[in-house]
């Protein structure tokens, strides 16, 4: 009971919170599965809503916590995707357990992400700023632009692989992996909301374990004052380096859950607009704020599908209400009084007149 | 020349910004344990020599021995790590991040464990987690700040904003402690309470005190020795009445004995 | 001579990109924003001569008047109507209001124009110059598309460094509110630094299709995100660094589609991008910011 208490104190309380929110969501929507009360439109975007919170929480890390704009996620997530297929498809014969192969697929997509996430790492934070954003948009482009132009394939005698043009020759039984600007086709659909679920509740409290931990406060540190941090001996690049990699981890993982829910995955879905469509979930929600991540994504991507009804403009709509919330939200007045309506955390005599 | 310890010491050390000479000739000697002042005109060069000492700027010429160790070439996070602490002129706190969170960091060093262990929340991190709470709690009541320990820093008042900052530069156990006006913005009472804590501080940690200020009352009541700074250059090194005395300071700096009691 | 020739429309390119990169960093310079909406800007006046020659049936130059108008409007009052609100924002905060401006004038153009490609009309066509005997061919389109960037250089150089409005410019990027106590109307520049942003796209925008005729609501996309990565490349903030970002860029990827591989040509620019800004992180031509401590 000690334990149950300790869960929502201070800190934890967060990370309760949170976890509580996606678990009580879960039940309620498995619930309306099971009645048949949920269209099937809103089940088939289960998975995909589900990988976007987890990829925009990745993002929350670096942007939010770490305090630098990331212009290129989408990648990792291509990366993780693409890894995935092969996983899955390469492991069909001696894991013929779907949730095993699943397992599989997202632990070693999320660790090549990351190892792709430690080498981008290397020259981006050697930058600061607006020039940091650039060359993460840079990276992304470029994963991109090499998946594009990747073929690879598998048969009996392993793999086979050409850059540009499709050279690749196939025994008969074989498959085609990733061809090309085709990508993936004929991916076993393996993913599962249940999994879905599984890995962003991993995601929350490794989020939340990591920003109590030193590890954390040296990264929040580093984005608050980078000079304060130096002088109590914080390493600057080996702190960001450490977000901006498990980052890159998470968002594989979700972009293995993204890949293997759809037969057919193209690598220019992970553009450049993606990674900005990511972006908007992570600021709406509020930078550092995992919760309101959750919320904003989940209502971002679906609300194009509830808009529907508006045919071509929905769309449109959607622009107009992003504007709008970014003005009213950045508006000095309303701004004052939410202000005196949350008056917590408040010490008295408030001069920081310095 | 005694055989004191020195716990600083430089050497002629200087820098030029372009053409600007903005420091020449520098040189002091500080004993352990001393409370050292460090005062002059506005621009002469003071918190450029903190920056020195602390190698957020590289000295274009001379040298720094810390404790008798040669950091002329050390970097900022290993100058902290070999000892030096400090405060800034425009404070610098965590804004973002609390009260308590901000001594936190200063003690990070003092608990290892891996980011695997850290993610994970295993048995070893939440027992340095425990570790590293008690220490900055602690040390939050040395200063009077435990009761906000949960506020934002920047949510606190300005006197207080002062001493968390001073907090965290002395959790990282600092053998030198640079305080850049720390007294700036306080009133005569929080000066003297400030007086008081500098004290409790030089003899509770075991620390040396370097520090920058311009009210006098300040320096002159607990600094053994002041180097005055004019231009870039020392101008006089000597204990508080010597300084007090001394014609020159008096001209560049002091003015006479009814201006000093401001 | 093939090197040459492809080093020509290399800079016929370039200079496209440095037009709607001198946007870009005039907006950032000024206003300290990231305007991603300016790409679509350009989608706006590629669309307003369209149909000034299709559907109106108007000679060149109105053409190219009429979008240099339209955009010069539509940089304005976007600037009045969503970003002015958000000065005292963060500029994340601004980046993503940029974002659904962005959204919003690809959507309202697919559903005004619709998402099929149209081809943009020939408006200048004067053929090749032929030199070296026939061996180099030189489109005079590039030429002027060379030239018109020079001279659009030259002209805001001069007007920044001599006129007034130029001079309130130069204080409003430094300093803001100082240049306000000074009676500098900050709005007023800002909006005079928004419309010459989208005029210059306007113009940019003319050039490109002539170029490339394939007109539909995205076009803007990819020479925005290029010109951005230009105006970083060459310093943000900096108006020759916009120049030469740009005419570098359009360079590079004309060599490399020419002579490594058109499908990774985008892969191989924005590699060298990486390069460059490790040797020199603030750009080429960007100034170093110090922190006072």
């Amino acid at each position: 009971m000690n334990k149950l208490k300790a869960a929502f104190l201070g800190k934890n309380k967060n990370r309760s919170i949170c976890v509580g929110v996606v678990l009580l969501a879960y039940i309620i929507i498995e619930v309306l599965m099971y009645t048949g009360s949920l269209k099937s439109l809103f089940i088939n975007l289960l998975v995909p809503v589900t990988s976007y919170i987890i990829v925009a929480l990745a993002l929350n890390l670096v942007v939010g916590v770490s305090g630098e704009l990331s212009l290129g996620h989408a990648g990792f997530m291509s990366i993780g995707a693409f890894t995935g297929v092969i996983v899955a498809n390469v492991t069909a014969t001696f894991i013929p357990n779907d949730v095993l192969r699943l397992i599989v697929a997202i632990i070693i997509g999320a660790i090549v992400a990351a190892i792709f996430g430690f080498l981008i790492s290397i020259p981006v934070l050697k930058l600061q700023g607006d020039y940091l954003a650039i060359v993460t948009l840079a990276f992304g482009q470029i994963i991109k632009s090499l998946i594009n132009n990747t073929f690879l394939g598998y048969d009996a005698s392993g793999f086979h692989f050409s850059f540009i043009t499709n050279k690749v020759q196939l025994a008969s039984g074989g498959k085609m992996l990733i061809n090309g600007p085709i990508g993936a086709t004929a991916t076993d659909r393996i993913s599962t909301f249940t999994m879905a679920v599984v890995v962003l509740v991993l995601t929350l409290l490794i989020i939340f374990n990591f920003m109590n931990s030193k590890y954390g406060r040296s990264v929040m540190a580093t984005r608050d004052d980078r000079i304060a941090a130096q002088s109590v001996g914080i390493n600057i690049v080996k702190t960001k380096t450490i977000a901006f990699v498990l980052s890159a981890g998470i968002a594989g993982a979700a972009g293995v859950l993204y890949g293997l829910n759809f037969s057919t995955l193209v690598p220019a879905k992970f553009d450049f607009n993606q990674s900005i469509l990511i972006l908007v979930y992570v600021v709406l929600g509020g930078l550092g704020n995992m919760l309101g991540t959750i919320i904003s994504t989940a209502i971002l991507v679906l609300l194009p599908e509830l808009l529907r009804f508006l045919a071509d403009y929905r769309m449109l709509i959607y622009a107009i209400v992003l504007i709008i919330i970014m003005i009213v939200t950045n508006n000095p007045t309303i701004n004052n009084i939410i202000k005196k309506v949350f008056k917590k955390n408040r010490t008295e005599g408030d001069h920081n007149d310095v | 020349m005694s055989n004191e310890r020195l716990i600083l010491k430089t050497d002629n050390l200087g820098i030029d910004f372009g053409g600007l000479t903005a420091v020449n000739n520098f040189n002091i000697e500080m004993k352990v344990n001393e409370i050292y002042g460090l005062i002059g005109p506005n621009g002469a060069g003071k918190t450029t020599i903190f920056n020195l000492l602390t190698k957020v700027y590289n000295p274009t010429r001379g040298q720094i021995y810390l404790d008798g160790q040669d950091i002329t070439n050390e970097s900022t996070v290993a100058v902290n790590k070999l000892g030096i602490s400090r405060t800034f002129q425009n404070i610098r706190l965590f804004k973002e991040m609390t009260v308590i969170d901000n001594v936190k960091v200063g003690l990070e060093y003092s608990q290892k464990y891996s980011l695997l262990e850290a993610v994970l929340h295993l048995p070893s991190c939440h027992k340095a987690e425990l570790a590293i709470d008690e220490m900055a709690h602690s040390l939050l009541r040395v200063f009077d700040l435990d009761e906000f320990a949960d506020a934002k820093a920047k949510n606190l008042p300005y006197g207080k904003q002062r001493k968390l900052e001073i907090a965290r530069a002395l959790a990282t156990s600092p053998k030198l402690l640079l305080l850049d006006e720390p007294a700036a913005g306080m009133n005569p009472y929080e000066t003297k309470e400030l007086m008081e804590t500098i004290k409790i501080v030089r003899e509770k940690f075991s620390v040396s005190i370097l520090l920058i200020e311009h009210d006098m009352k300040l320096v002159m009541g607990i600094c053994e020795k002041i180097t005055v700074l004019n231009f870039g250059q020392v101008l006089a090194t000597g204990t508080p009445d010597e300084i007090k005395n001394n014609p020159e300071v008096i001209a560049a700096y002091l003015g006479s004995d009814e201006e000093q009691e401001g | 001579m093939d090197f040459l020739s492809y080093l020509i429309t290399g800079l016929g390119l370039g200079s496209v990109y440095a037009i709607i990169a001198l946007g870009y960093t005039m907006v950032y310079g000024i206003a300290k924003m990231l305007n991603f909406a300016h790409g679509d800007v350009i989608m706006v006046g590629a669309y307003a001569a369209f149909f000034m020659v299709g559907k109106f049936n108007m000679p060149a130059i109105v053409a190219i008047l009429v979008s240099v108008l339209v955009c010069t409007l539509l940089g304005v009052l976007i600037e009045r109507l969503a970003y002015k609100p958000l000065r005292e924002a963060s500029s994340l905060s601004v980046l993503i209001t940029a974002i659904g401006v962005s959204y919003f004038l690809q959507n309202g153009a697919q559903i005004l124009w619709g998402t099929d490609t149209k081809i943009f009309p020939t408006l200048i066509d004067f053929g090749n110059i032929s030199l070296f005997n026939g061996a180099l061919q030189i489109s005079v389109l590039t030429l002027v598309t060379i030239l018109v960037c020079v001279v659009i250089m030259i002209v805001l150089t001069a007007f920044i460094n001599k006129t007034k409005t130029g001079k309130a410019m130069r204080a409003c990027s430094e300093d803001k509110a100082t240049s306000q106590l000074m009676g500098i109307n900050v709005n007023t520049t800002i909006s005079v630094t928004f419309a010459i942003g989208s005029g210059l796209a306007a113009i940019a925008s003319v050039l490109l299709c002539s170029t490339y005729p394939a007109v539909n609501p995205t076009l803007g996309s990819m020479p925005g995100i290029k010109a951005f990565t230009a105006a970083v490349f060459g310093g943000i903030g900096s108006i020759p660094g916009a120049f030469v970002g740009g005419l570098l860029l359009g360079i590079l990827e004309t060599l490399a589609k020419a002579y490594i591989s058109s499908q990774m040509s985008d892969a191989i620019v924005f590699l060298v991008l990486i390069i460059v800004l490790l040797i020199r992180p603030t750009g080429l031509l960007g100034k170093k910011i110090s922190e006072k401590v």
